[in-house]
């Protein structure tokens, strides 16, 4: 190791520091002030304490979003992480068809959340939903995707998953480019069958990207909203409802901008704390001390 | 970003009084571009869009700027109000004004209205009360929308419920379950088309509604509702029924109930007046299942009171400097708008101003003379009641898990008090 | 060569995969560009006219007669661009300082910026809404660029990536007397033109698709993004109408994206041909 306490390294990360501490992290920390405050979005409030958290705690609309916010990412996260990686390995070469697929398995990625949700209506409701019509086209019935409880929450991550693979497989395409070849050089030259070059070489190498991927994957669906909103709009009686969803029905649906501003403290914390848990779990601290 | 700075606040030289107008409804500048013939135009956005054209060229000394926000628009409005540069005019719908009123954010009326020669007494009962509050008129009330029973009057004819070329309506509940049932066994398909999912402002209408009817007082004062009582208790067991005995439609949201009613997979829709034009656009296409076989009427008296929730549109004018032309601008759109009320009746709404109801144009239109009734039994919320939209969406919520048995009765009316008082215990 | 490996063959079962996962993906796209081609009348309840013609033009025409629309384009370019460039030179350059330069609070500061990760974007956004009011920075391109630049996951991926990178590189450089600065510039960022690609297709696509801080933000029509703006000119709130409308929109504003696509896809098949690291 070459370099030297230095304070000139500062130099490369102030700009962006420099930014992010005006645009988010003072914005996060006036949040927290105003979550010690009953204050709508226009009004002079008064100073609560903690008296906001109290509420929260009682409030069971809260709770069941918090619920539904982490089934719904463990619904989500391991099966796009599998499917992300298979499609990233499957697709790993320079071939005319490859880059076909991998455009396909992109494009839905492009689309805004308002057309998505528009797009699975049509896939999910019972009546005039693909889905239904195929459930029937068997000889069942049609589930009701978006007006039963249970099934609720598997929909959304139907669709999120559909949604969200194309970013995974391109941060695995990514990783895998940098495994060095040689790695594979020795093993072809071991012949070492494919299984056997999959798990000792290409997945411990791609275990930084791994690790990235569900880091991200995991703190972007913990603030699951738009296809809660629009989709089912919570429902059916909140059976559907996620954490930021609900945030933003305090803030701009009731105006509570100092109850919302609770809310958005606790679910910024348990993000927080799931997301320090899987870096620090991981070894990432490790590396970083290591330099490498 | 120098210029782009400069394109929001240059003075516009043009020697003209500029308002700025934001508005929801839709964005058709290719279909009407400039137009100025509103007896032409068809739809919201093409009525209003000719409407505003007309006003510009009829006042050459004044300019509507117009800016076309995604509806509701609300959280566009209320971000501007915090940035302290709202428009001049602004759509609203009347249960919000009581948000921006209480605080102050819109201005009253009353000044404008005298300048324009109008008078509140012109203005249907449903309509004055949904502008005034807090002692004060705060906006020029534009129409009044509610529920409404579209009715198939061919499945009718089928289910021997037609008489003298007219639907028939049940009087009390329990004639509404007979009648759906003979519905369902002569024509095979639902009595009512339902939109149970995602759209609690179905289930909320439906709620008001009957408990109005039954003289509920749903809000003893702005602070409280009461939802969980014997009244209402009575109402959600009524439509917890229908569900149950499968009298309507299950697990639709509005799309698709919309699609089945225009293909003829039930016998009535309520939903509102908003949807008359499509569906009369259905009801004069020949080879359509709707084709000649649409008729609408409110939602009937099936206890008590004939009266029904509504509410409207209105145009209200956010505080803020303003020059003695521009008030004056103001006034005279205000004047317009009430001139020209008919023509935004075309749409499907209820005129907001009596002189209209009277309009032989009016009565003229389809289906006008069966619904007309809705403009004297429709009864908006109280409109000191703030955060209406949010109760809305709550109390939706809640009767919805109610009718549809996801909740029981006393729960989902005690969960819904709940939570609305906490709400409006949270607001001033 | 491993590239034996990689152009190794799929079994048929991959293949049967793979197939099965691109009609999966497709269908409810060439649904979607159906449903823009036909007349918003005749979808309203019978969305199933899409499968049969006749096929019309007009929603697009639509698009266009909007006098607004090339504006708002304009916008959504430019603020798509500005924020990819400023999260690619900003991501790079910090990420860099965390991959390979040791400075006082190194630690700290980099699980500053995992925090953001946690942070939902509507928990801040009317705050950040009044600090840009008090800046004066609404209804313009700064005001709708820069929110966009704090997003912590840049840095986080490019100092993952960067860490990849082996150090004997920098060393070398470093014993023949180059700078930091020489061995960012010159060394490491090319090196890196795979994740640069990837995070300049996801910063763009954010900055395309991004709807809630341009609505509150830029309130006047002519400052609107595309996005904003073709929301806006829906014709109805529950869109029970204007279906057709509403996918062309769509149809509309993804073609720039694929372009963008298309244009990086092309960086990250380069490295994949030859360049491995070494």
């Amino acid at each position: 190791m070459t370099s030297q306490r230095d304070w000139r390294g500062l130099l490369f990360v102030a700009p962006f520091l420099l930014l992010y501490s005006i645009i988010l992290i003072f914005p996060l920390l006036r949040g927290l002030w105003l979550s010690l405050n009953q204050v709508d979005l226009f009004g002079a409030g008064h100073f609560v304490g903690l008296g906001n958290y109290a509420r929260l705690l009682d409030d069971p609309i809260f709770g069941t979003s918090l619920v539904n916010t982490f089934v719904v990412t463990l619904m989500i996260v391991p099966a796009l992480t599998v499917i992300a990686l298979a499609l990233a390995l499957a697709l790993n070469r320079a071939s005319r068809s490859a880059a076909i697929f991998r455009g396909i398995f992109f494009s839905s990625a492009v689309l805004s959340v308002t057309i998505v949700t528009l797009i699975w209506r049509f896939m999910l409701a019972p009546d005039a939903g693909f889905l239904g019509f195929l459930a029937k086209a068997f000889g069942g019935e049609p589930l009701p995707f978006l007006s039963d409880e249970h099934l609720v929450l598997p929909a959304l991550a139907i669709t999120t998953i559909w949604w969200s693979v194309g970013f995974p497989m391109l941060l695995f395409l990514a990783g895998l480019q940098q495994i060095p070849e040689d790695m594979y050089e020795a093993a072809a030259l071991d012949n070492a069958g494919r299984w056997t070059t999959f798990w000792r070489i290409t997945l411990p190498s791609l275990r930084r990207t791994v690790v990235l991927v569900v880091m991200l994957q995991t703190a972007a669906q913990l603030q699951l909203f738009g296809q809660s909103q629009l989709l089912t709009a919570g429902g059916p009686s909140g059976a559907s409802r996620t954490a930021v969803l609900f945030l933003f029905e305090t803030a701009f649906g009731r105006w509570e901008l100092g109850y919302a501003s609770a809310a958005a403290e606790v679910l910024f914390l348990l993000i927080l704390a799931v997301t320090l848990t899987q870096y620090w779990a991981t070894g990432q601290s490790k590396e970083a001390s290591n330099g490498r | 970003m120098l210029f782009a700075m400069l394109l929001g606040s240059c003075a516009k030289g043009d020697g003209k009084t500029h308002i700025y107008l934001q508005r929801f409804f839709g964005e058709c500048g290719a279909e009407y571009g400039g137009s100025t013939d509103v007896a032409k135009a068809e739809g919201e956005c093409g009525i209003i869009t000719t409407m505003i054209n007309r006003f510009n060229a009829e006042n050459p000394d004044v300019q509507i700027d117009v800016n076309v926000v995604a509806w509701p628009g609300y959280p566009q409005l209320t971000a501007q109000v915090a940035a302290r540069d709202p428009p001049d005019l602004v759509t609203m719908h009347e249960g919000v004004i009581s948000d921006y009123a209480a605080k102050g954010l819109v201005e009253p009326v009353e000044g404008y209205l005298r300048a324009a020669g109008i008078s509140p007494d012109g203005f249907t009962e449903a309509a004055r009360q949904g502008v005034s509050m807090y002692g004060q008129i705060y906006a020029l009330p534009w129409d009044t929308h509610g529920g409404l029973f579209h009715v198939n009057t061919a499945l009718f004819a089928k289910a021997g419920l037609m008489r003298g070329g007219k639907p028939v309506l049940p009087n009390t509940t329990e004639e509404l379950v007979a009648q759906a049932r003979q519905f369902e066994q002569r024509t095979g398909k639902p009595y009512l088309i339902q939109s149970n999912v995602g759209d609690p402002a179905f289930a909320a209408r439906n709620l008001y509604t009957y408990m109005m009817a039954n003289g509920a007082v749903l809000f003893p004062d702005a602070h409280h509702i009461k939802l969980n009582t014997p009244i209402g208790i009575q109402v959600a067991t009524f439509f917890r029924r229908i569900n149950a005995e499968k009298l309507g439609s299950q697990n639709m949201d509005t799309p698709g109930a919309i699609a089945a009613f225009v293909s003829g997979e039930g016998g009535i829709y309520p939903t509102g007046t908003w949807m008359i034009g499509s569906f009369e656009q259905e009801a004069t296409t020949p080879g359509r299942p709707l084709y000649k076989n649409y008729a609408v009427y409110p939602y009937p008296r099936l206890w008590g009171e004939h009266v029904e929730f509504v509410s409207g549109h209105s145009w209200v004018v956010p505080t803020r400097k303003r020059t003695p032309q521009q008030r004056d601008a103001i006034a005279r759109f205000f004047k317009f708008m009430a001139a020209h009320n008919y023509d935004w009746v075309r749409t499907g709404h209820l005129p907001a101003f009596k002189a209209v109801l009277d309009d032989p144009r009016f009565k003229a239109l389809p289906h006008r003379a069966d619904i007309a009734p809705l403009a004297s039994i429709g009864r908006p919320l109280p409109s000191n009641v703030q955060r209406q939209n949010a109760i809305e969406g709550i109390v939706g919520e809640e009767a919805a898990a109610a009718f549809t048995g996801q909740k029981s009765i006393p729960q989902a009316l005690a969960q819904a008090e709940h939570r609305v008082n906490d709400l409006l215990g949270q607001v001033d | 060569m491993a590239a034996d490996l990689r152009r190794g063959r799929l079994t048929p079962l991959g293949w049967a995969g793979l197939l099965i996962g691109a009609a999966i993906m497709l269908a409810p796209l060439v649904w979607t560009l159906l449903l823009s081609l036909k007349n918003n009348g005749e979808l309203v309840g019978h969305s199933e006219a899409a499968l049969h013609g006749p096929y019309t033009l007009q929603n697009y025409a639509a698009i266009f007669g909007n006098s607004l629309t090339l504006r708002w384009l304009l916008n959504s370019t430019i603020v798509a661009l500005g924020q990819t460039a400023g999260v690619l030179i900003l991501a790079s350059l910090a990420g860099y300082g965390f991959a390979r330069l040791d400075f006082p609070f190194r630690r700290t500061l980099y699980i500053f910026v995992l925090v953001g990760l946690a942070v939902p974007s509507q928990a801040v956004i009317l705050v950040q809404h009044q600090l840009f009011a008090w800046l004066h920075l609404h209804n313009s391109y700064p005001g709708l660029i820069l929110p966009g630049l704090i997003a912590p996951f840049g840095v986080f991926f490019m100092t993952t990536y960067m860490r990849g990178i082996p150090l004997e590189l920098d060393e070398a450089a470093m014993l023949d007397g180059a700078s930091r600065w020489t061995i960012f510039w010159k060394i490491i960022v090319p090196l890196t033109i795979p994740a640069q690609s990837t995070l300049a297709v996801f910063t763009f696509l954010g900055a395309w698709n991004d709807y809630w801080w341009p609505l509150i933000s830029a309130t006047r029509s002519d400052m609107y993004t595309l996005t904003v703006g073709l929301a806006a000119a829906q014709m109805n709130y529950a869109q029970t109408s204007g279906l057709g409308y509403l996918m062309a929109q769509a149809v509309f504003a993804s073609i720039p994206i694929f372009i963008v696509y298309i244009i990086f896809q092309k960086q990250i098949v380069r490295a994949m041909a030859g360049t491995a690291v070494r």
